[in-house]
Order: structure tokens, then C-alpha cells, then sequence
């Protein structure tokens, strides 16, 4: 199933964190991306649903699960405030950058929470947005986002100053269908999760096409729904590829080395819920945690709906300076984490 | 049931997410509570004693000035065997008296039956929050569902007033009843024409409403006012009911109980006032209630469902004090080794107050003859 | 003549669907009364909904209580949507038959499922439908069959397939009963992962063979060492089932019949029409297809205008698809499950297993308030597109419109629909105080849209609006 390159890859479970929750503090609930900061907190961006906005914001963790606190609180459009977030980038002063496709807007926050400003607004105009989505930052600390509705990256300064755009709608190279997830490499080439072209879009900085890589499918290369992308120093795509449920890595020549469906464990905190829950344990034992499932229950979904080590609803892939791996899944309210063996 | 020459008047007001009594009414002294509450337990000196093992969270102040002046009944350990964990059920359980079968019959509504089987007047039930709450539902029953008692009735969105009469009066002549159109458009025409009679009635509640209380800004104050405002406009409403949200603190229980109850007992304090200060208080008892008590052991960020919580009955003909019994913190006398354990069946609690305050009899209501307390003062 | 065919397609429509707008009748007409059925009758014509851009937006894991909000706002998002509106109809249809509630087990996944499974199978056979139902998870637990063992047999499930989904009261007895619930020992689902810490799971059927007590039963005169699938198949033959499936029918897409609990006494309206599909039934091996076809179709279906009381989810689904938003999964969604809710009907949350009571029943003095207000409330904002639309085909109309052409024209774009005389009187006293409308100035066009859009909220407030 997976080709073998000189040398051959390996992805490895680390652990997962998180769990369910409908308060705000300990707990995630639909969170749809991750970032890290030098000081290696974590920072998860809990999008929630309208029915239950309150809920919305910016939980952090640490490395070891301590729950630190929060920020981006209090759903609503004003400073401080998000509504449907996307993605959060951080930059170079380590400020979070995050997309909301409900006000068209990029939020400003710094490292210790505090809203700092807002730009954007809705429209189809150069620096306009509908529907901004997946964001990412370079080393000069230019912001890259794809307007989803408007089918095209479009890319800022710092602060917010327009610079260029690409794309259109349509499926022809260097054509986007609802873009999503966005990630830029170390060589400084932007990727794009081409989401309804069931594809990875890859551009330089200025937004000239360089490859393509997917087609629609759930075998190995194939995409369905592609939600977001990162790439390690090597070259290596890890993409979530969210609607095939799984995170498919591709080596630098586009070949798929990797498929797996996720092999989430209890986390710390699961593990304490149990603790003091014992009753709890009992259910869980009586049920199988990877059915064997009836043929007309074979989608992806299905599957990964009755099945808990699987990934549901993979929304984003992150690296880190020490090169693990964050899956976000907003339907299971959990980051699992990987590394790839040295 | 008269009281003072006023017909007896029952509040519900309920706690919906099931509160964490122990955090509630605190057994400060028991070392067990400390060890097996880390990230939630109150330290003792913080607690507000109101004997030597028990004591009131710190920000339930104004909740225990009620009970300081004896107009708070502490009911402990209230519950019922088996006790379902399960918000919805558990509510249910609650609403309708019926733990073995769903049914869409509540004891309010039952209630309401009893105190106007004519139904005479759609306003002897009044519910504050949108939908109707099963515990006020009875075939037939009318009660008014109130969102917003300063803008009630229909075509609300309707925003200027002018344009909002005009169009109310083309909806009364649109359903003037019109003979010979069947059964079916006879009662559509009377319903329409009893909510515009029940809106022009209780406007009445905001438009006399004169106060020099100050109710704190939280939700259920703004419901309990709006009690206050119908109650002193003598509309005949008999039952009231309330919903105070967000109890379930399976996590961050520690700023959000506390806001909670804080909210709670100052919007209580509030009402009381204003009772007092209308000579209105006689008549008026209420019951706070919630679907089930948490976990003795916290998960570290909150508490899970339990059961063996508490309840209280507020009002100025309320004897004060400690009903029922504590439930033991000592795991081999809890239910599965980890819930507390009920003295008092909620049942119970409805009965009393559907005999000695309401004068209804209980029995047909909560499906059973349960023991009753004596809360009130002679 | 052309009134009558666009007045009949939009009855069709909102029978067999939740309503069309102007612009799709006119195409419906154009292809013809009875091609329209055909392609109702078959969804599969048509492409499914997109789910994964609902998925995008609303990432659906389900947590606890609220999450249901949302599910049930994505019910109503593909009613307003689809291009299959009689596979979501029969969805609803089945969920009232097979009236099933999320409360007691608060597994969300499990009630979607089911309506799934009531998507998929809603138009094939009865055998089909039974069968699929007595393996469906929720069912299962709604009606305590996964209690029901070998060494103790429980009856819910038996009792209620009898009563309450096929044949009806008075067409067995007790011991058919218990013979059934012995039958479906061993039928179950397997236990899902709870709740806690990732949120809920879905299940799946598991037949338990060790469970299931497999000795000789007799049921309505058969006697064998039955299985679930033998005692289905013995029900399905019964003519009570047609009969009780076919008044169903009759009440759900023609017009109100009084309560289930009545039906042993009192008899059908309409004898002739559950007649004809009983007979369709038998003709096509218990096809519900062939019984809708027969009921599209006839003269009593096609006269029965607006003898129904809408229910919360028509009432919200086909004043949304008038207004023409929520066409993309925009914020604002979970407004209309939760107006629903408030009056009186929480999808995937039957009350009890005897269901939602439907007609007159719906309608109180709160529930008809928020049934109002909520029309009333849709019509505020004239720059929805449903609404420019009507706007639009107003001016079409001329420089100036005449108040009766005005309240005539708003009522045909409404529906069309039929007013009694009191109400149309009513709003011809609101057309005629305005005088003509006139959109010669921006001005003018300004001042005839609030008019329109008042007009709108008034037709919407009548008594009229609350029938389908």
C-alpha cells in the first residue's frame, strides 16, 4: 500500500488530547485547528455551532494538558469576539491570526489573549472577503487566506495590506472550488486545500502554479474534500483529507506514503474522568470500541461515526517546530498527535 | 386556597442542568467533601455556616439573609429510587411524577386543571421562556407561554406601534368567526381572538408596575420580576413558572456555580423584596428545584450527574430550616458506591404543596400517596 | 385554466413536498401533472444533497442535548433544499408513523440514522420498511426490545409493531402479542461507546442468536418456530395493514383525520381513497410507491385544498422556501429548529411512541402565536429573495397597480391561496388604504415594497396560512 522511498516513511501515534465538553474551560468542543508557540503551549480554536455559541473560543493547553485558560470569548462581531472561525496562524511577534466566515474578518490576538485589532470585510474587492477560511503566515510574515467563496487565495502584509491575489473559480490549474486549509513550506511555496476539487494546489509565494496533487477518490493519492495541509522540511504533504475521514501523506513527488484512519487512546483527561467515574468504565467495556460493521454502513463516516480510534471530521493538520504532528477532529472533540520516526 | 383573604399563588422555579447541591449547602466540616473535592471544593473558612456542619456557598449571601430572617426551607436529600441520570428523562421525571412511562401530562397542568377546570381564565398558568414546559402541559389545560412580558401577543416583530395596532386590528377582523366553516375554523378563530383578549389583559403587568426595587441584572431576576409585575396586576394567575439555565458543570465549575448561584440568590432576594414591599408575600410560595445532584468526586474541572440533590421553598409563610437529612458522604452508604442517597421523594414536596398551600388533592397528581413535610407556619 | 393547473401543481407540491416557488411551478406545469408524481415517485432522478458543504459549516459530532438543535436545523436545511422533496416527506411521514423520540436515550447519532434509513426505504416495500425498522437501533431502545430476552421476554416492541405501525387495535390478540415480542428475542444493537470523553457514538443491529427464544409460536393462525422477518412477513398479508398504513397516508398528504386512538371507532372520510391504495397495495406486493401514485392522482386528493393544518416543520419549511434564504447553510439556521420546537413539534423527538398529535391539535393559544409570529416575522426584511421576486412580478404587472390586483396577485404568488371572506375583506382594506402601488420613483418603489412586504405579514397572520 505505500511506496517506498529511499528512505522509508514512518508516521507514528504519539497520544491524544482533549475531550468533550459543554461549558467553557476544560474541554473542546468542534475545535477546527491548532497552534503552537515557542513556549510550546497549544492553543486549540473551539468553533462550537450557533445553537451553542457561548461556547466558542480559544482554549490553551500545554504540552502535559494543564489547562491555562482562554480567550476569544462571548460569540458576537465585536472586537474580541469570533463567530464562525476557521483558522488561526501565528506569526513572527507570535500573534494569532484568526479567519471568521461569518464577518469576513481576521482577528488580531496577542500571545496572552488580548485582542489587538480586526481587518477585512465582506465583498469580492481586493482585500475583501466571503467567506475567509484557511491562514497561513511565511517567514516575512506575509498572510496568506483563502477566500473561499470568492475561489481564491489572496495574500497581505502583516497588517493587513493587500499585496496580490490568485485563482477563480473553476478546476483548472491554479483554479479553486471552495478553498480551505493553507499552509506555506519552508521553502516559502503555498499550499492550498482545493476542498470541492478534491485536490492540493501548490503555488510560489507570488502565486505562480507549481503542481497539483489528488484527484477525487478514496484510494491511495485520491482526495474527497481535502480540508488542510502541512508540510514538513523534507517535503512530505500530510493532508486531511476530511471527507474520506483520514490523514493521507504524499511525498514530495506526490506519492502516497501513508493512509491511516487514526488510532486515538484515552486521553489525560478521559483518563480522569474515569478516575472519578468508575460506573463509566463499565458501559465502556460492554461496547466495542472498532465494530465490525453491516456492508450498507461503509462510508467513511459511518465508519468512523461508531469507531473510536478513527478520525471524525479531520479538519486540520499542524506541525511544530519539533516536527509533531496535531490532527484536529471537530467532530470528536480531540487532537490526536503523531511524529514521524526519526 | 386563600391566604390572608388572597388566593395562594405557587412560583417553580427550576434549576435546569442539575445544581450541585453539595457545593450549594456545603458540609464544611466533613473531611471527605475536602479530599474528594480538590478543584471544587469550598474551603471551610470561606463557607457561610448556618450550623456546625453545614454552611451556605460564600456567594449566597442574599440567600442566606432569607433563610437568616426563617423564610427558607432547606430540603435535603430530594429525589426518588432509581434516580435517572439523564437531563432530559430526569426533567421529565420531574415535570410529570411518572419514573416508568413517558407521558405528556404534568403535574402543573393537572394542577391547573383542578384551580380552573372551566378554563376560565389562560392566564391562572403563566410560563416565562419560550415553548411550554412539560410539567404545565395537560390536554385542553390553556396556559401562556411568555418570551417577553413588555412585548407580547402577536406580530410582535410589528416595531412601531402605530403600524403594530393597525395590524392587529386587520388580525382581529381576519378571525372573526365566520358561520358555517366547520369546527376546525371555529377554534382556530377562537384561539386567535383569546390571545389578542390574554395579551390586552396581561399588558396591564408592565403598564402598573410601580417599584423601588432594584433587581440585579441576570436572567432570572428579569424572570422573577416579570412574576412580580403579573402577580401584582392581580390577573388570577395561581402558577408561575421559571427556568434558571446552565447548571450542568461537568466542567469549569469553578467560575460558573458560583456565578450561578450568585445570580440565583440575589434575584431571590430581590423578589422577596419586592413582595414585601407590595404586601404581597403571604400568598406567594416557591419551590427551586432541579433534575438531580452531582458527583461527590470531582473530574478535576467540574462534576458529573449524581443524585440526592436538594431543594427549597421560599416565602414569608415558610417555616425556615433544615427538612430532611443530609445525605451521608460515606461511599458504602451511597447508591453505586457514588450517589448520594435521597430522604425526601420529590414527590413528597409536590404533595405539600398541592395540599397545604394550593388546596388540591395530591394523590391523582404524583400517581401515589407520599409523605409530606411541614414547612409551613401555622 | 392555467391558474387551475398552477394552483393544483402547487398543492402537489406542498402535499408531496414543502412547497415550490413561482418559478418552479411554472416549470412543474410546463412538464405535466402527472410526469411531476413520476419524478416525485422516483428521487433517485435527482442528485442527492450535497452533505459535506452542511458538514463544512456545522461539524455535526454530536455532543450532548444541544447538538440536536442543529441536527434538527439540518433536517429542515435539506427540506428547504432538496431536489428529492418526496424522499424528505416520507422521511417525516415515517417518523410520525414510526414516532420515535430522542429523549430517552439522547443518542443523536442514532435517531439520524434512523431517518436515514427512512430516507432510503421510504417509498419501496412494506416488508422492507418493517423489517428495517426492527433493526433499527433507536427503535430498538425506544421500545425496550433489547430487553427483551429469551428467559424474559419483553412486549414493547411486539405490541407496538402490531398496534401502532401495521395493522392497527382489534386485528390481534394478547397472545398474538406475546408470540410476536418471543419472535424478535435476540434483536438488538450493540452497546455504543458512551458519551464520555469523546462525544456520542452511533451503533448498529446485532442479532444475538443465544438470546433469541426460537420454540414454535402461533401468530393470527400461523403457527412455526418464528423469527422477527416470518412474523413481518405474516403482518404484511394481513388487509388491516394496508388499510391502517393507507388512512395514514390519507392523513399525512390528503386531510386531517381525527387521532389514531379514534380510528377503531370512527371510520375514514374518504372510504373510496384508503380503498384504492389497499388495492394498489395487494397489486404491487405492499409498494408505497404504487399507493401514492394511485393518491396523487385521483380526483379526491387533487380537491382536498388546504384540508390540512400544517404541521410546525411545513409551516416553517414552505415559509422559508417562499422567502427564499437558508438556500446555503448560513448562521441563523438553529433559529428555525428552535422556533419549531416552541410550537410543538421538536424533530427526531417524539413525544411519546403514539406521536405528534396532528390537525387541530397543533394549534393552541401559545403555539398559535409563535406560528404567527414567526411568518409574520420572515416577511419583515423585503430584500429576502423570495420576496424581491414577488416584488418584482408585481411591477410587472404596470406603472400602477390597483389594490385588488394587488391583494390578488400577492395571494396567487403566495400560493395561490384561497382567503374566506373575512380575511380577503381585510386586506382589501389594507391594499385599498395605500391606494394604487406604484414603482415609478425609487421613492415609490421603496414605499410599494414596505406595502408588499406588509401585505405579506397579513396574509401570513391569517387563519388561511395555517392550512396546507
Amino acid at each position: 500500500m505505500s511506496t517506498q522511498t529511499a528512505t522509508a516513511f514512518q508516521l507514528d501515534y504519539v497520544k491524544t488530547i482533549g475531550s468533550v465538553t459543554v461549558q467553557l474551560g476544560r474541554g473542546f468542543i468542534n475545535p477546527y485547528d491548532v497552534a503552537v508557540s515557542q513556549d510550546g503551549r497549544i492553543f486549540v480554536l473551539n468553533r462550537c455551532d450557533s445553537a451553542r455559541a457561548q461556547l466558542v473560543r480559544v482554549g490553551i493547553i500545554n504540552w502535559d494538558e494543564d489547562y491555562l485558560g482562554e480567550f476569544g470569548k462571548g460569540y458576537g462581531p465585536g472586537d474580541g469576539q469570533l463567530m464562525l472561525p476557521v483558522a488561526m496562524a501565528l506569526d513572527s511577534q507570535e500573534r494569532f491570526h484568526i479567519t471568521d466566515e461569518h464577518t469576513h474578518q481576521v482577528s488580531i490576538f496577542d500571545l496572552s489573549g488580548e485582542f489587538v485589532k480586526k481587518w477585512g470585510s465582506s465583498g469580492s474587492g481586493d482585500g475583501q472577503f466571503n467567506g475567509p477560511a484557511g491562514i497561513a503566515i511565511d517567514a516575512d510574515d506575509h498572510i496568506y487566506v483563502a477566500d473561499q467563496h470568492n475561489h481564491r487565495l489572496q495574500k497581505f502584509t502583516a497588517d493587513g495590506q493587500f499585496v496580490t491575489q490568485w485563482g477563480g473559480a473553476g478546476s483548472e490549474p491554479g483554479q479553486f472550488n471552495m478553498p480551505w486549509g493553507v499552509t506555506v513550506d519552508t521553502q516559502g511555496d503555498v499550499y492550498v486545500a482545493d476542498w470541492r476539487n478534491d485536490r492540493i494546489q501548490k503555488f510560489t509565494s507570488s502565486g505562480a502554479f507549481l503542481a497539483s496533487y489528488g484527484e477525487s477518490g478514496n484510494s491511495d493519492g485520491q482526495l474527497h474534500r481535502p480540508s488542510g495541509v502541512a508540510v514538513d522540511p523534507d517535503g512530505y504533504m500530510y493532508i486531511s483529507d476530511w471527507g474520506n475521514e483520514r490523514l493521507q501523506v504524499l511525498s514530495p513527488d506526490g506519492d502516497c506514503v501513508a493512509n491511516l484512519r487514526g488510532q486515538a487512546t484515552l486521553s489525560k483527561w478521559a483518563e480522569e474522568f474515569f478516575a472519578v467515574n468508575p460506573d463509566e468504565r463499565e458501559t465502556r467495556a460492554q461496547s466495542n470500541l472498532v465494530p465490525a460493521l453491516p456492508p450498507h454502513l461503509s462510508a467513511p463516516h459511518h465508519v468512523s461515526s461508531q469507531t473510536e480510534p478513527y478520525f471524525w471530521g479531520p479538519v486540520s493538520v499542524k506541525l511544530d517546530r519539533e516536527g509533531r504532528l496535531f490532527v484536529t477532529e471537530a467532530n470528536r472533540h480531540r487532537v490526536q498527535v503523531y511524529q514521524r520516526a526519526k | 386556597m386563600k391566604i390572608n383573604g388572597k388566593d395562594s399563588v405557587l412560583v417553580v422555579l427550576q434549576l435546569s442542568g442539575g445544581n450541585d447541591f453539595m457545593n450549594t449547602i456545603i458540609p464544611y466540616t466533613n473531611g471527605i467533601y475536602h479530599d474528594s473535592r480538590p478543584t471544587v471544593g469550598i474551603p471551610a473558612e470561606q463557607v457561610l455556616p448556618l450550623n456546625d456542619t453545614l454552611g451556605f456557598h460564600p456567594r449566597t449571601g442574599r440567600l442566606k439573609a432569607l433563610y437568616d430572617m426563617d423564610k427558607v426551607a432547606i430540603i435535603q436529600g430530594i429525589g426518588y429510587p432509581n434516580s435517572n441520570r439523564s437531563h432530559f428523562r430526569g426533567m421529565d421525571i420531574w415535570h410529570t411524577c411518572e419514573p416508568d412511562r413517558l407521558v405528556t401530562e404534568g403535574w402543573l397542568g393537572k394542577t391547573l386543571y383542578e384551580l380552573d377546570p372551566q378554563h376560565e381564565n389562560v392566564l391562572t398558568g403563566v410560563s416565562f421562556g419560550r415553548g411550554l414546559p412539560r410539567a404545565m402541559a395537560k390536554a385542553g389545560v390553556p396556559v401562556t407561554s411568555v418570551g417577553n412580558l413588555d412585548n407580547y401577543g402577536m406580530m410582535t416583530s410589528i416595531q412601531q406601534d402605530q403600524e403594530r395596532l393597525e395590524s392587529l386590528e386587520i388580525f382581529k377582523e381576519m378571525y372573526a368567526p365566520a358561520v358555517g366553516s366547520g369546527a376546525v375554523r371555529d377554534y382556530l378563530s377562537q384561539t386567535g381572538l383569546d390571545v389578542l383578549k390574554g395579551s390586552d389583559v396581561i399588558k396591564k403587568a408592565p403598564q402598573t408596575y410601580r417599584s423601588t426595587v432594584d433587581y440585579p441584572d441576570n436572567p432570572i431576576a428579569k424572570s422573577l420580576r416579570d412574576v412580580a409585575r403579573v402577580h401584582f396586576a392581580d390577573l388570577g394567575t395561581r402558577v408561575f413558572y421559571t427556568q434558571h439555565a446552565g447548571y450542568d458543570t461537568h466542567a469549569n465549575e469553578v467560575p460558573t456555580h458560583p456565578r450561578l448561584v450568585d445570580e440565583l440568590s440575589s434575584a431571590l432576594y430581590a423578589f422577596m423584596q419586592d413582595l414585601w414591599e407590595h404586601e404581597r408575600a403571604e400568598e406567594v410560595a416557591i419551590l427551586v428545584f432541579t433534575e438531580f445532584g452531582r458527583r461527590v468526586k470531582d473530574n478535576g474541572s467540574g462534576t458529573d450527574h449524581g443524585s440526592g440533590g436538594g431543594a427549597f421553598l421560599i416565602g414569608e409563610r415558610i417555616k425556615g430550616g433544615l427538612y430532611g437529612e443530609y445525605p451521608s458522604l460515606d461511599p458504602s452508604q451511597q447508591e453505586h458506591g457514588e450517589d448520594l442517597v435521597h430522604h425526601v421523594d420529590y414527590r413528597g414536596v409536590y404533595s405539600t404543596l398541592l395540599e397545604q398551600w394550593l388546596g388540591v388533592e395530591a394523590r391523582p397528581i404524583v400517581n401515589g400517596h407520599y409523605e409530606q413535610l411541614q414547612p409551613f407556619a401555622a | 385554466m392555467a391558474d387551475k393547473d398552477l394552483a393544483l401543481m402547487a398543492h402537489l407540491m406542498r402535499r408531496a413536498g414543502f412547497g415550490a416557488t413561482r418559478e418552479e411551478l411554472e416549470a412543474y406545469v410546463a412538464k405535466g401533472y402527472e410526469e411531476v408524481v413520476e419524478d416525485l415517485l422516483h428521487p433517485e432522478r435527482f442528485p442527492e444533497l450535497d452533505d459535506t458543504l452542511f458538514c463544512r459549516y456545522y461539524a455535526l459530532g454530536s455532543t450532548m442535548v444541544d447538538a440536536t438543535v442543529m441536527w434538527h436545523a439540518r433536517w429542515l436545511y435539506r427540506m428547504i433544499n432538496t431536489q428529492r422533496p418526496l424522499e424528505e416527506k416520507m422521511a417525516l411521514f415515517w417518523h410520525h408513523v414510526f414516532a420515535t423520540g430522542w429523549h430517552k436515550s439522547e443518542n443523536t447519532p442514532a435517531m439520524v440514522h434512523q431517518m436515514d434509513t427512512f430516507r432510503r426505504n421510504g417509498l419501496s416495500d412494506m416488508r422492507t420498511i418493517l423489517l428495517d425498522l426492527s433493526r433499527d437501533p433507536a427503535m430498538l431502545d425506544w421500545l425496550d426490545n433489547n430487553e427483551n430476552h429469551k428467559s424474559a421476554a419483553n412486549e414493547n416492541y411486539g405490541r407496538e409493531l402490531l398496534e401502532l405501525f401495521s395493522m392497527g387495535v382489534g386485528n390481534y390478540s394478547e397472545q398474538d402479542i406475546k408470540n410476536a415480542a418471543r419472535a424478535f428475542t435476540g434483536w438488538t444493537f450493540a452497546q455504543p461507546i458512551p458519551l464520555y470523553p469523546y462525544g456520542y457514538y452511533s451503533t448498529h443491529f446485532e442479532y444475538r442468536e443465544g438470546d433469541h427464544d426460537d420454540s414454535e409460536k402461533t401468530f393470527l393462525g400461523h403457527t412455526g418456530r418464528f423469527n422477527g422477518e416470518d412474523i413481518i412477513d405474516i403482518v404484511v398479508q394481513q388487509p388491516a395493514t394496508p388499510r391502517f398504513i393507507a388512512r395514514h397516508l390519507y392523513n399525512f398528504f390528503v386531510a386531517d383525520e381525527p387521532q389514531v386512538p379514534a380510528w377503531q371507532i370512527e371510520p375514514p372520510q374518504d372510504p373510496e381513497a384508503i380503498e384504492a391504495m389497499c388495492q394498489a397495495y395487494t397489486e404491487s406486493d405492499g409498494n408505497l410507491r404504487a399507493m401514492l401514485r394511485v393518491l396523487f392522482n385521483s380526483a379526491s386528493f387533487k380537491a382536498a385544498r388546504f384540508k390540512r393544518v400544517k404541521s410546525p416543520t411545513e409551516l416553517i419549511a414552505g415559509t422559508i422556501r417562499l422567502v427564499g434564504t437558508h438556500r446555503f447553510p448560513e448562521p441563523g439556521l438553529h433559529d428555525l429548529a428552535t422556533a419549531s420546537t416552541a410550537m410543538g413539534q421538536f424533530l427526531h423527538n417524539a413525544p411519546t411512541v403514539e406521536g405528534w398529535h396532528t390537525g387541530k391539535e397543533w394549534i393552541d393559544g401559545g403555539t398559535l402565536t409563535e406560528r404567527v409570529n414567526f411568518a409574520v416575522n420572515e416577511m419583515a426584511d423585503v430584500s429576502k429573495p423570495g420576496i424581491q421576486d414577488m416584488i418584482q412580478r408585481l411591477r410587472a404587472q404596470g406603472p400602477a397597480v390597483a389594490p385588488e390586483t394587488f391583494v390578488d396577485t400577492c395571494l396567487d404568488l403566495m400560493g395561490p391561496l384561497e382567503m374566506g371572506d373575512e380575511a380577503r375583506r381585510a386586506l382589501s382594506r389594507y391594499a385599498h388604504s395605500g391606494g394604487e402601488l406604484r414603482f415609478g420613483t425609487p421613492e415609490e418603489a421603496d414605499a410599494s415594497a414596505a406595502r408588499v412586504g406588509r401585505m405579506l405579514q397579513l396574509i401570513v397572520a391569517t387563519q388561511e396560512y395555517q392550512f396546507g
